[in-house]
């Protein structure tokens, strides 16, 4: 809103960095801890911390890309601060706070990268535990099972590549085939060893130094060492394509955005081979990766429209003066409503939040010319007059998600800072008077990268509007039971299909209300589990009703012991909880097992900091409690005899229950 | 208090490195005696003093011992 920009003013007060050093100073910053990530907020580091003298800060051209510029610099001065810190004191003051062990080797001396991802984990509220290893000895680090990188069961290990990986095995003087040569020996080793690492590990293309290719001449042999190059790299990229559990992070979007690669004084004196400004983007990438992995990814892009998704004021100008294609500036705008299309059509839920007149605003999604983005793009719009925060905590209710799912994209600072103060778990994306940097600076955060998109994704936006059918017919029903017969439910459990599974790791990686130990999977794990079906079961939970197929909304995971099945966890998405499904799932399991000359269930409850509705489950299931554990007193184990089984709610109808126990693994 | 003074770099030192800060005495310590010393902290410095416009030649900084070396480098 331009009528707002008046609100912009100069920097004012303690900045962030300023109040992280203070509380280091007085001793105070690993007792503040949960306090870090607001501070760490774009627009609290660098300007004070009332926020709105955002867009008038140092964030020029080069600061959209968010890892240099104003933001970047103090972003990296609060790394070096917080990397002081002891992460048990901090543990200490805060037991809750998610830890992330990463283990860092590479070719050269890696330890550069830590501040920067210190910093970056921080504004996440992760702690980051780091395990560094020696200068240059990635083949030993990561091939020794008793090292201590291997031993210290990394959530991620980063292996950080750089030319010298290649180059150190290059004789002087050399020609392109020895450089192919190298390359080749460099991937042998790496394909050998990324099955054997624990945990998610990281590589990197490494970018190809001019240092290195004027030493050759002629224009021909620069061609040639050049196809050698791009071919290591793809090869690189290749191996992430066959394995879950590896992740490569190209780096020639991240130099393009801010290159230098190298400096390279740094890298001949003190073997640091990638730039702190590379390393920075680098540990964005890495951070962004470590809420993927721990279902943090946010669901949800809430808009702005006037000066965000058009030029012009609507309540102002009318729909005939904004414009979001056909003038200098329109295009700028109609670039952004590209992007932001692309990112919906992958699963990200789009939703506006702006100031104006709700009609007016469905008239402009419906029938002016200039729209990429239409009503259908949109799973809520939110215009009218109130407090910004207050929609969004709306949107967040309506669609069953929560504030921290959310991400607010604005131009004005006031907005902003109201949205910032009034709802702090949503991700907040300063845009400003410059279209034309609206998409580098919302993507400048990875806020919605995910390890593998399925067809649940692409699908979500349609799966939201079948919600608002639901909604109607909830709204229009005598009783919460009558709204539960009209839906006609239909689930049916069976052994994963082989397409499944990368779907099956998301969605416990992405349910956290109804995860009843808090688990979360990868898609190999859960490969071998369903790969030993005498031993393990594992089904995916499937589901309809009439207005669309909801895929796959659940799974089921459990181990035989004799004549007792011992369910090990339940997930289920909060798209279709409530419905009795999940009733309907443990009485179907149930059933199956007794048929299969079962005699007992057992099943486990594990709180978490999301999951305390679901305590009562198994008992209303008709579980009883049989131990607290010794070891880990929040954990319950319930108990079922199998002489009857659960009556199963009869608005559901179970189409197919398939145990899969004698089949001979996933088909 | 900017980088002119041996007391403003100090300062400067203390605040970016993320050491405890240190007086006027501690500018002649061997810097591996310095309380939360690494050794990665002249790279740091490296950057540290470019952005301050006081650009010391890296093999200098690398060779250094103590703080009052780096401050004489940076005055230069």
């Amino acid at each position: 809103m331009t009528t707002e920009r008046a609100g912009r003013m100069a920097p004012a007060g303690l900045t962030g960095l300023d109040r992280l050093r203070d509380l280091r100073s007085r001793g105070l910053l690993e007792k503040s801890y949960d306090q870090v990530a607001a501070l760490l907020a774009e627009e609290t580091l660098t300007h004070g911390g009332n926020g709105t003298s955002g867009a008038c800060g140092g964030m020029g051209a080069s600061g959209a890309s968010g890892a240099d510029g104003a933001y970047g610099a103090a972003l990296r001065r609060a790394g070096r601060v917080l990397a002081t810190l002891d992460p048990d004191a901090v543990l200490a003051h805060h037991p809750g706070t998610p830890v992330v062990t990463v283990a860092v080797t590479g070719q050269s001396t890696v330890a550069p990268v830590v501040d920067p991802l210190t910093a970056e984990l921080a504004r996440h509220g992760m702690l980051l535990r780091p395990v560094v290893g020696d200068h240059g000895a990635w083949l030993r680090d990561l091939g020794d099972p008793g090292g201590p990188l291997r031993s210290a069961a990394a959530d991620l290990t980063l292996c950080l590549l750089d030319a010298e990986a290649v180059f150190a095995q290059v004789p002087v003087p050399w020609r392109p085939a020895d450089v192919e040569k190298a390359a080749e020996e460099v991937l042998e080793r790496l394909a050998a060893i990324v099955e054997a690492v624990p945990g998610t590990l990281v590589l990197n293309t490494v970018p190809l130094l001019r240092r290195y290719t004027h030493q050759l001449v002629d224009h021909l042999s620069r061609v040639r060492l050049s196809v050698v190059w791009r071919e290591f790299n793809t090869r690189l990229l290749r191996l992430a394509e066959r394995s879950p559990r590896l992740v490569v992070v190209d780096l020639e979007p991240l130099v393009c955005a801010g290159g230098p690669a190298v400096d390279e004084r740094l890298a001949c004196y003190a073997k640091a081979q990638l730039s702190a400004g590379l390393l920075a983007g680098y540990a964005r990438e890495v951070a962004h990766l470590a809420r993927a992995l721990r279902g943090m990814t946010r669901k949800c892009l809430v808009l702005d429209l006037d000066h965000t998704l058009w030029d012009g004021v609507l309540a102002d100008d009318g729909p005939d003066g904004i414009a979001a294609a056909g003038t200098l500036r329109g295009e700028a705008f109609h670039g952004f409503q590209q992007g932001v299309k692309q990112l919906g059509a992958q699963g990200v839920l789009l939703a506006v939040s702006s100031k104006n007149d709700l009609e007016a605003v469905h008239d402009v999604l419906r029938g002016h010319p200039d729209m990429v983005l239409r009503e259908r793009d949109f799973v809520r719009i939110n215009a009218d007059w109130r407090p910004k925060d207050r929609g969004l905590t709306e949107i967040a209710e309506d669609l069953g998600i929560a504030a921290d799912a959310l991400v607010f994209a604005d131009d004005s600072p006031v907005e902003r800072a109201q949205v910032r103060h009034g709802v702090p778990a949503t991700a907040v994306v300063a845009l400003d008077e410059e279209p034309a940097l609206h998409l580098t600076r919302l993507l400048a955060d990875g806020w919605f990268d995910t390890l593998r998109l399925t067809d649940e994704d692409r699908a979500r936006t349609d799966a939201y509007h079948s919600e608002s059918g639901r909604r109607a017919l909830r709204e229009n029903a005598g009783s919460h039971e009558d709204f539960l017969r009209g839906l006609d439910l239909a689930v049916e459990l069976s052994p994963p299909r082989s397409h499944e599974f990368a779907r099956l790791a998301q969605l416990t990686r992405r349910t956290n209300r109804f995860n009843l130990t808090g688990t979360r999977m990868g898609e190999d794990e859960l490969r071998e589990r369903a790969g030993a079906p005498g031993r393990h079961l594992l089904l995916a939970v499937r589901s309809s009703d009439r207005f669309g197929n909801d895929g796959l909304v659940g799974a089921v995971l459990g181990h035989y012991d004799g004549d007792r099945l011992h369910l090990d966890n339940l997930w289920l998405s909060c798209r279709v909880l409530a419905r009795g499904i999940e009733q309907a799932c443990v009485a179907a399991v149930l059933a199956a097992a007794r048929d299969e000359g079962l005699t007992a269930v057992h099943a486990v409850y594990r709180p978490t900091a999301r999951n305390e509705r679901a305590r009562d489950f198994y008992p209303s299931c008709g579980f009883t409690v049989a131990t607290q554990d010794s070891h880990d007193r929040d954990t319950i184990t319930f108990g079922y005899v199998l002489d009857k089984v659960p009556r199963h709610p009869a608005h559901v109808r179970i189409d197919r229950i398939e145990l899969g126990r004698g089949a001979g693994g996933h088909r | 208090m900017g980088i002119a003074s041996l007391e403003g770099f100090l300062t400067l030192v203390c605040d970016e490195l993320g050491l405890d800060c240190v007086g006027a005495e501690a500018a002649s310590a061997d810097l591996a005696d310095l309380p939360g010393w690494d050794s990665l902290n002249l790279l740091r410095l490296v950057v540290l003093l470019e952005e301050h416009g006081r650009p010391v030649p890296v093999h200098r900084l690398l060779q250094a011992r103590t703080l009052q070396e780096i401050y004489t480098f940076a005055k230069e």
